[in-house]
């Protein structure tokens, strides 16, 4: 379905458009669609028949760009910050292996306990 | 942390309990021969035998040496990632947790096998098993730890053994003696194809193949069967039945040949000829390994050439190292000669060694091959003295045919050698071809034709 629409009323009105614009402007600013590569027509919800039919009618390079922009668009997800936790563990680790004190077993003592001087609060894992 | 989760409850209660007591005296006679007992687990075959000492040593010995990997750089890459990440602790765990236990991880390839064990003290058996259990299953194949630590470990290798012309000849020994299979070389020279065919995926494929039952086996020294029957039963619960692929193994066939490196530092000259197989498998000859010390090269005396042919026919070059070696495989094997020195030495005596090789095929001079048998007895019997003894061979054993690698055994059929089948043996390897390997200054070293051997 098409968008309904007051942009010919307001451009009829220079007074009106003297203000709408800037208004406008900074609207689709804020929206930030035009930040992610996304065109405004690609936010359409596609579920209606008119937008099927639409679809089916694009040129295919519209039709791939329109993927391709999508694709880009929707990729907001931690790549690099599991890896980074992974690291650290690994460096943490090697901390607590380091500060570690060994009690070695006497006659008297039950099992040979291996004692971390690294108090639990700090303990990433 | 370094929680109870990591070590297995029952080997910490295990080990808690072998503090409290000694399981075994140190002073306790030994069984007095070196049989090695046999057993299966879990489908998981494992050999021990029970030597007096505190230290103990365990070992997985797979079937996946340079011989059986598809393609280059497997074997070496399945040893290189042993101990590292897995899925239960990180590399530095293990070796932090085998340090203070206080022991000795090892890990390296041959041919045929992979040998992936530790030393370690008796009480801690259960740890290792346990730790075993984990590099054969739970390792991670992960593709930093392939760029971080194995590419440039394997790269530095490579940079040594071009160094190395000894090697080099070794490997284009059997290169020219075996084509594929056990011709293909143990580490190889260049290092652009190993990257291409290395990586996580068919390293963690072939590690799925090579540690599954069928393919691999548990070798200990200094362990009770018992208790090692016990742990493995406990600890080796997830092999796979069936390899992800079939090693395929084919009968070695000799061939022979010719080749010649330059190389701007050392010279080095391999002469091989067909051997014998290892006493487990098909082809063995124990006239062979008496052959070898009968020509022999290398001294077990001072200041004296000693007995053997070869260092009587070389004494003119006296800083030229020589030796003879009887390398044996499951099925096949090579006689080499390796001289090792300035181009010179090597030019003048490689036809006084081929000369001594033909003469040994006329007929051989009764006291020295007394003396030839008494001294393949002898580094075989002292050979299986050391804990580390036949640890391999066995495995390989277990892994190709059911066997393990008595000592007692092989040591009883050394005595049953006569000068006849050590003749005989001579004659018939001279009528192959031989495979003579040349690297270093080409000018000077000969030819195979030069020296007289047919190639």
């Amino acid at each position: 379905m098409s968008q309904p629409t007051l942009s010919n009323f307001i451009i009829k009105r220079p007074w009106l458009k003297r203000w709408m614009v800037p208004l406008s402007k900074w609207y689709k600013e804020a929206a930030g669609y035009r930040k992610l590569g996304l065109r405004a027509d690609d936010l359409i919800p596609e579920e209606s028949e008119e937008m099927q039919l639409a679809l089916k009618r694009l040129s295919p390079k519209e039709a791939y760009d329109r993927v391709y922009r999508m694709r880009r668009a929707f990729q907001d997800y931690q790549y690099l910050s599991p890896i980074i936790k992974e690291i650290e563990q690994e460096r943490s680790e090697r901390e607590d292996l380091e500060s570690m004190v060994i009690k070695k077993p006497t006659i008297k003592s039950k099992l040979p306990d291996i004692k971390s001087k690294v108090p639990d609060s700090v303990k990433s894992h | 942390m370094l929680s109870r989760a990591a070590i297995g409850r029952q080997a910490q209660r295990a080990a808690r309990r072998s503090w409290q007591q000694q399981t075994r005296g140190l002073a306790e006679p030994a069984s007095g021969s070196f049989q090695y007992q046999t057993g299966e687990a879990n489908g998981v075959k494992f050999a021990s035998r029970d030597i007096p000492g505190p230290v103990a040593s365990l070992a997985i010995v797979a079937k996946a040496g340079t011989r059986f990997e598809p393609i280059p750089g497997l074997a070496e890459g399945l040893d290189r990632i042993a101990f590292k990440n897995t899925e239960r602790r990180t590399t530095l765990r293990i070796q932090r947790e085998s340090e203070l236990l206080g022991s000795v991880l090892q890990s390296y390839h041959s041919r045929e096998n992979v040998v992936v064990g530790a030393k370690f003290f008796q009480d801690d058996l259960p740890y290792f098993v346990e730790l075993l259990a984990e590099v054969a299953t739970m390792t991670k194949y992960q593709p930093h730890i392939f760029h971080e630590e194995i590419y440039p470990m394997m790269s530095l290798h490579q940079k040594s053994y071009l160094a190395n012309t000894t090697e080099m000849a070794i490997n284009s020994a059997h290169g020219l003696a075996f084509h594929r299979g056990l011709g293909v070389p143990l580490f190889p020279a260049s290092s652009t194809p190993m990257k291409k065919y290395l990586d996580a995926d068919s390293l963690s494929e072939y590690a799925a193949s090579a540690y599954s039952q069928p393919n691999f086996a548990l070798v200990a020294n200094g362990v009770d069967n018992g208790e090692l029957s016990k742990w493995v039963s406990e600890m080796f619960t997830d092999v796979p039945a069936q390899p992800a692929y079939q090693i395929k193994t084919e009968q070695s066939k000799y061939y022979g040949g010719e080749e010649r490196i330059a190389h701007a530092s050392g010279n080095s000259l391999v002469i091989a000829l067909p051997g014998s197989s290892s006493p487990t498998g098909p082809f063995y000859k124990p006239e062979v390994a008496v052959l070898a010390a009968l020509l022999g090269g290398q001294s077990s005396i001072k200041w004296s050439p000693g007995f053997s042919l070869l260092a009587n026919a070389t004494q003119s070059a006296p800083h030229m190292f020589i030796d003879t070696k009887s390398s044996i495989y499951s099925d096949a094997g090579l006689l080499t000669i390796t001289m090792v020195g300035s181009a010179s030495d090597i030019k003048n005596n490689a036809g006084k060694v081929v000369e001594a090789l033909k003469s040994v095929a006329q007929g051989v001079d009764k006291e020295t091959f007394t003396k030839a048998k008494a001294l393949a007895k002898f580094k075989e019997l002292q050979y299986g003295q050391e804990t580390q003894a036949a640890i391999e061979l066995t495995g390989a054993g277990l892994v190709h045919g059911g066997k393990a690698y008595q000592i007692d055994e092989v040591a009883k059929s050394v005595e049953g050698v006569t000068a006849e089948k050590v003749q005989q043996i001579a004659k018939e390897a001279l009528e192959n071809k031989a495979s003579v390997s040349a690297v270093g200054d080409l000018y000077m070293l000969p030819y195979a034709e030069e020296i007289g051997l047919k190639v």
